[in-house]
């Protein structure tokens, strides 16, 4: 309705007014004629005015179309409000925190959970490395490396750790686990990455369902490994990305999954929304993906290494080889003088102890036995580094038997002894004093348990040498052609006597001193008259001996007449020598049992 | 090419498995049904000169509905139904498993495979069954994994429905 009345039409002004109505509407057309225009204003202000003056329940209406209305239109509103929802906020920060907290709580928490998770998957992953290789040949390189570059060992490990290829890389619908897009190595092939694609999605539904159940999405199968093979799968809202990875993938593989998924995210964001089942609209997206596929090797050091540290190398190894092929000899020589003192008769080594700088042999000796520093030298072997403890002991060794018989019994270079088992047996010629002795010890040595001396010839002992000697110059001579016994020649035979009952005193009991008489002639007459006259002065010195009380088995004449002269200067000096008996000393046993050699 | 990927549902021993291995040269082994819930297989077709690439979720179902994984119905763009012709507790079921992916995934376009057709001489399925079956809005296809009879085209059919050219 307007202020005006102008729908009726007016009547003509100047006329009279009938009827007071008519006067009252007359008033009015003047007063609209005079100040319309103003009444008009002051209903139009009027009406402005009753508008401003909104109501709380007005505004309520009004406010979320105003505020959807503004904020289409420009950031105004935005800026506006900005500094009063800060100061809010942090009021209501200030004085409930744990309001806000609950309130975020959905929001931050996965988050951060992701973000622990990762450093935590991270840190075991370089751990599990540094483990795995810390006892190798190759972790001990590492740590050689380490302690040369100075650089700390664990980062020689990452360095060194950083081996693998991402082989696949797959797009996958979040919702429908079709496959937008795909990348392989150039290598491989992949004829089932739909398929794949697939199971992948169910998979990781199956497992997020069986171990985290309610959480939609949000949780699920992030990485996991078959052999040497991982599959690392990122998600996004719109989209998966899975990588197929074969080795050992460094922490920087999942972030920057996050962040290709992230960039196609933001490329695709049409697409996603538009996606129906034909993904065509991803084939852009496989150069994005196959920016992922990589084959990490391992950094080889640069090949510009000095010289220095090879030699050092070849020094050490030298140094190695010379110590232990050194103490390989050393050891064999030990062991070969160790044997042949051993194989030595009459050592026997108990114990042998190596040090490092000495040895130690423990063991029989038995003191007949040649020494063993002799025997140990002659095997090659150092004795001054070696110590020996030897017990004395009695070897039944029959070398050592007889070397110790030979010591016992001071045997005279004429006498030879061997054993004949265990039987001493002696043979040769020896004095009857060294005889005799050998008997009474012979038996008493070690390793003899009989003796034997009937091959021994008997010799007058050397203290009766002159005795012997001078019976041996004894001459009982005669007269021309006769046989008997003058004055001189009873006193030469009286002096035999002599010399005989001396050497007989002199050996004893067990042997008989025997005289044997050669009787000679001189050249004249005929031959057998001679032996005859030889043979009658050989008996007739018998006889005298005989009659001087020499027993008869002591004397045994005999005459050989001119046989076997005895020199002389001259015929006739000759002659009277030969015109003679004269005496040769043997010995004979006592004992009618042993026999005299023949 | 176009992908569309399809859940078969089906309660235990109705032949679905045995269906799909009738309909597509199978990649992965069956022991995936028991031990991840399912299996997925590839199956190319045409419809009206265009390519559709289906990609068949082999859903487990051992004893009902409540052993249907929803998280394998999420993303579906159809579905098969598998119900044994000759069991009639299983056409039953049927039912329950259809209101299981409604609410997962809504409406798309529904395939029922009554099975075992080859077995008809013991089917249980009623008049008054079919009536019931009619009521909804799938397409009931009498199916034989066995013999073949009725697979391709109850696939071929929700492929063309899929893609909107029925």
């Amino acid at each position: 309705m307007t202020a005006d009345g102008s729908e009726h039409p007016a009547p003509p002004l100047g006329t009279d007014p009938a009827t007071p109505e008519d006067r009252a509407a007359e008033f009015a057309r003047l007063r609209t004629l005079l100040v319309g225009r103003e009444q008009d204003a002051i209903a139009e202000l009027r009406e402005r005015l009753e508008r401003v003056r909104l109501t709380p329940d007005a505004v309520a209406e009004h406010l979320p179309e105003a505020v959807a209305l503004r904020a289409g239109r420009d950031q105004q509103l935005a800026r506006a409000l900005g500094p009063t929802l800060e100061r809010a906020f942090t009021e209501s920060v200030r004085r409930n925190p744990q309001q806000i907290a609950r309130a975020i709580y959905p929001a931050l928490g996965p988050a951060i959970r992701k973000a622990i998770a990762e450093a935590i998957a991270g840190l075991v992953g370089a751990i599990n490395r540094a483990l795995d290789e810390s006892l190798s040949v190759r972790g001990l390189r590492w740590r050689w490396e380490a302690w040369r570059s100075g650089v700390s060992y664990a980062q020689i490990v990452m360095k060194h750790a950083l081996v693998y290829r991402v082989e696949q890389v797959y797009l996958i619908h979040a919702e429908t686990g079709l496959l937008l897009a795909h990348a392989t190595a150039p290598d491989l092939s992949a004829p089932d990455a739909d398929v794949i694609s697939g199971m992948l999605t169910a998979i990781r539904d199956f497992v997020g369902d069986s171990f985290e159940p309610g959480a939609d999405g949000g949780g699920g199968l992030r990485t996991f490994s078959v052999g040497d093979v991982t599959v690392l799968v990122e998600a996004g809202p719109k989209a998966l990305l899975a990588a197929v990875v074969r080795g050992q993938h460094p922490p920087e593989l999942l972030r920057r999954l996050q962040e290709t998924l992230e960039l196609l995210h933001l490329h695709f964001a049409g697409p996603f929304a538009r996606f129906e089942g034909d993904a065509a609209e991803f084939e852009p997206s496989v150069a994005i993906l196959a920016d992922c596929l990589e084959t990490v090797v391992e950094t080889h050091r640069p090949r510009h290494r000095s010289l220095a540290p090879r030699i050092a190398w070849v020094v050490i190894a030298l140094l190695v080889l010379a110590i232990v092929t050194g103490l390989a000899l050393r050891h064999r020589r030990w062991q070969r003088a160790v044997d042949a003192l051993d194989a030595e008769p009459g050592v026997v080594v108990l114990d042998t102890d190596r040090g490092w700088r000495s040895w130690r042999i423990t063991g029989l000796r038995d003191p007949q036995a040649t020494a063993p520093a002799a025997v140990l030298t002659a095997a090659g072997a150092d004795t001054n580094r070696i110590r020996g403890a030897w017990t004395s002991y009695l070897s039944a060794e029959p070398s050592l038997v007889l070397a110790r018989a030979e010591r016992t019994l001071a045997a005279p270079a004429s006498v030879r002894l061997r054993l004949a088992g265990d039987t001493l047996v002696a043979g040769g010629s020896a004095p009857t004093d060294w005889i005799a002795r050998a008997r009474a010890r012979a038996e008493a040595i070690a390793g003899v348990s009989a003796w034997r001396d009937a091959d021994v010839a008997p010799e007058i002992p050397a203290t009766l040498g002159a005795a012997a000697d001078s019976l041996a110059l004894t001459r009982v001579l005669f007269a021309a052609g006769g046989a008997e016994l003058s004055g001189p020649a009873l006193q030469s035979v009286a002096d035999a006597a002599g010399w005989w009952r001396a050497l007989q005193a002199g050996v004893g009991e067990e042997w008989v001193v025997r005289l044997d008489l050669v009787g000679r002639t001189d050249s004249t007459g005929s031959r057998e008259l001679n032996r005859a006259l030889s043979d009658e002065r050989a008996d007739q010195v018998a006889r005298a001996l005989a009659r001087l009380g020499l027993p008869e088995r002591a004397v045994r004449p005999r005459g050989i007449g001119t046989q076997d002269p005895l020199p002389a200067r001259d015929l006739e000096e000759r002659a009277r020598l030969n015109r003679s008996v004269s005496f040769s000393v043997r010995l004979d046993p006592a004992s009618p049992m042993q026999e005299p050699r023949p | 090419m176009i992908q569309k990927k399809i859940c078969m549902v089906g309660v235990y021993a109705t032949g679905k498995t045995s269906l799909v291995r009738q309909f597509v040269h199978a990649k992965f082994s069956d022991k995936y049904l028991s031990t991840v819930g399912v299996k997925i297989d590839r199956k190319p077709v045409q419809v009206r000169d265009q390519d559709v690439n289906l990609l068949l979720w082999d859903l487990e179902g051992r004893d009902g509905v409540q052993d249907v994984q929803t998280s394998y119905l999420r993303g579906a763009a159809g579905a098969i139904y598998v119900a044994d012709g000759t069991r009639h507790e299983t056409v039953v079921q049927v039912y329950e498993l259809r209101d299981l992916v409604q609410r997962t995934v809504g409406e798309i376009p529904e395939v029922l495979a009554l099975n075992k057709v080859d077995l008809a001489d013991q089917w249980t399925v009623t008049k008054g069954d079919r009536a019931d079956l009619a009521r909804h809005p799938w397409h009931v296809f009498d199916t034989s994994a066995k013999t073949g009879d009725g697979v391709e085209a109850a696939f071929h059919w929700l492929a063309a429905a899929m893609v909107g050219a029925p």
